[in-house]
């Protein structure tokens, strides 16, 4: 792990269910530090590839490199990724029988073996930087959605991992909390978190991305600077989509 | 005025009573016949048991017939064969405390606070020892008693405790084994299950009693009451080993992904994240299962052994007592539901404790 490499870098990856052809030929470099916006119709394997960069998903074929370490069949490179690489659901997925607290501390004192004391001090310490430390001995079903997902957040902080990976952060939330949500995510952004989101927000894109990767059908289909994409659109699948998103 | 009334609570308990019970003329008349039936029901209960009942312990069948009740004579004469079958006479103080350990392991055993891998492994560990050191006896000065003399209550509740202790991580394993990535480890997990839920108990129980000496190396033979309380043991893996997969089918695929996602290997992810809440969905069929693991423990008779419900037999197979045996299985059903009783309070306990704090959406 060298962390003065480029954060992620992967080359010509494929990814198949069965027959079907997920990913078909991924390339994409991702510095420290950048933010990348990753969108797409649905079922274009946004998903797919950002669950490559941390094993969720198996690649078939290509390299993915992130900090330098290879991603391959050892066992430990994956679990050393799985360290540095937090990750964010659509649907949070906290750990409904642990409070709030317990949730921020399981991985820290587990896999990085921190001292208990020492791990909630950091859990309250990221609980207070999603605004949302007195709820920390609540249990996640007692909090709102957009409570929960800054939860998620937070948890992944704790961590300390230097790539945040956000799958559809604020798609299953009702829409008076994904500000909330946003504003976080903004916030992480300006201290110089490498980030790679998919999302439909486009507020969010133009404040935060240095590029947005647009994806259909597994492949990469353009990307640009946010201005430029989406004032000015290269590509036919591109333009439509935006058309649709933006619902003009 | 109505705002006085209102600070009155909306719904006194009487008012609810009178709703749920005597909403209508007919709900009421069936609330009335209820009570009343219930009511002879317990007066019979009540009048058979202690108001009629004999107590005295030298009485003997003619005085007891003098009276319409029952006849607790016999329980004062025989109570220590029920409770501890053959086991000597002059060493049944040494029954009577194993018993108190099993009943301890168990207590320590339903304690959230306890379930620690660390610390139930020394509770088991220490209280099989204990029990094992006192029953059997041999060292310390005490008697050696032979595991085919003893009986009754510390039998019944050995086979049981045994049983859960070696059974439950069993369960576990085949049922982590069976939703196993490698096709080869989940199928052949699913055929040990299936093939032992296949078998009826009382096939098990024989196999491991009688056959498996014919085809075991003389070293791995051991004790006959080893090898039945492995065999249910196996028995009881297979069924709760279906209800903890039943138990993981209803957990989400993002909570072990999530785990995934934050570095947790896989034994952490088992341990702290699907297993709590596989056996949080299936702690009432999990209760359940060990209800049927202690009735079942009476089945051991068959090959010889005298648990509680075999030395309750004997109890009344002797001429003066004959005549007594409902009152025998009134005493030891006493004993049975206590138990089963107990375990289904826990139960309802456990889950209202799992449950608080917790929303569904
Ligand atoms: N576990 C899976 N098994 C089979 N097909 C899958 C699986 N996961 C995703 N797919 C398919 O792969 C394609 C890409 O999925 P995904 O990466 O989730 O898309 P996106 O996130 O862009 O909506 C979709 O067509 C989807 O149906
Ligand atoms: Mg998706």
């Amino acid at each position: 792990m060298d962390l003065n490499t480029d954060a992620i870098a992967i080359s010509d990856l494929h990814k198949y269910y069965g027959r079907f052809h997920a990913l078909q030929g991924i390339n994409l470099t991702i510095r420290k530090g950048e933010k990348v916006v990753v969108c797409g119709p649905s079922g274009s394997g946004k998903s797919t590839l950002i669950r490559c960069i941390n094993q969720l998903e198996e690649h078939d074929a290509g390299d993915i490199r992130v900090f330098g370490t290879l991603l391959d069949d050892n066992v430990g490179s994956i679990d050393e990724i799985r360290r540095e690489v937090g990750m964010v659901f659509q649907h949070f997925n906290l750990f409904p029988h642990m409070t709030v607290l317990e949730n921020c501390t399981l991985a820290p004192t587990l896999v990085r073996k921190i001292s208990r004391a020492e791990a909630e001090k950091t859990a309250m310490r990221f609980l207070e930087k999603v605004r949302i430390p007195d709820q920390a001995h609540k249990f996640p079903g007692q909090l709102s959605g957009g409570q929960q997902q800054r939860v998620a957040i937070a948890r992944a902080l704790c961590m300390q991992p230097h790539i945040l990976l956000f799958d559809e952060p604020t798609s299953a939330l009702d829409p008076e909390m994904i500000a909330e949500v946003l504003d976080v995510m903004v916030s992480l952004a300006t201290e110089g978190m490498t980030m790679v989101c998919v999302t439909h927000e486009m507020g969010f894109a133009r404040k935060v991305a240095d590029r947005v990767i647009f994806m259909d059908k597994g492949e990469i289909v353009e990307e640009a600077p946010p201005e430029e994409f989406f004032s000015a659109p290269k590509n036919e699948r591109s333009k439509l989509f935006l058309a649709q998103v933006l619902g003009h | 005025m109505t705002l006085a009334t209102d600070f009155r609570p909306r719904h006194s308990r009487l008012y609810r009573l009178r709703r749920a019970y005597f909403a209508s003329p007919l709900t009421g008349l069936v609330t009335l016949l209820s009570v009343a039936i219930l009511a002879w029901l317990a007066w019979i209960v009540l009048d058979w048991t202690v108001l009629q009942a004999t107590f005295d312990a030298d009485a003997n069948q003619a005085i007891c017939a003098e009276r319409a009740g029952a006849c607790w004579s016999v329980i004062a004469n025989r109570w220590r064969i029920i409770l501890f079958g053959l086991y000597p006479l002059d060493e049944q103080w040494r029954a009577g405390v194993a018993c108190a350990v099993v009943a301890l392991v168990i207590v320590l055993s339903c304690l959230p606070l306890m379930w620690r891998f660390s610390r139930l492994a020394l509770v088991w560990v220490l209280g099989t020892a204990v029990f094992y050191t006192l029953m059997r006896g041999g060292i310390f000065g005490l008697v050696p008693v032979n595991e085919q003399q003893w009986g009754g209550l510390p039998l019944t509740l050995f086979i049981f405790v045994a049983t859960g202790i070696l059974g439950m991580p069993l369960a576990i394993g085949l049922a982590l084994m069976r939703r196993s990535e490698l096709p080869v480890i989940a199928r052949v997990s699913g055929w040990i299950i299936d093939t032992i839920r296949s078998l009826p108990l009382l096939a098990i129980l024989f196999t491991c009693a009688i056959v498996l000496p014919f085809m075991l190396p003389g070293f791995l033979i051991g004790e006959k009451l080893y090898r039945v309380i492995f065999g249910a043991a196996l028995f009881f893996a297979a069924y709760q080993a279906e209800i903890i997969r039943g138990g993981f089918q209803g957990i989400p695929r993002g909570q072990e992904e999530a785990a995934k996602a934050l570095g947790l290997g896989y034994w952490q992810r088992m341990g702290k994240v699907v297993l709590p809440q596989a056996f949080r969905l299936a702690l009432p069929a999990t209760i359940n299962q060990f209800v049927i693991a202690f009735m079942e423990t009476s089945l051991v008779v068959v090959v010889g052994f005298m648990e509680l419900l075999a030395a309750s037999n004997t109890a009344f197979r002797t001429g003066e007592w004959r005549f007594a045996y409902i009152e025998v299985y009134v005493f030891i059903s006493a004993i049975y539901f206590a138990f089963v009783f107990g375990l289904s309070r826990y139960g309802a306990w456990l889950e209202a404790r799992m449950s608080a704090g917790q929303r569904k959406d």
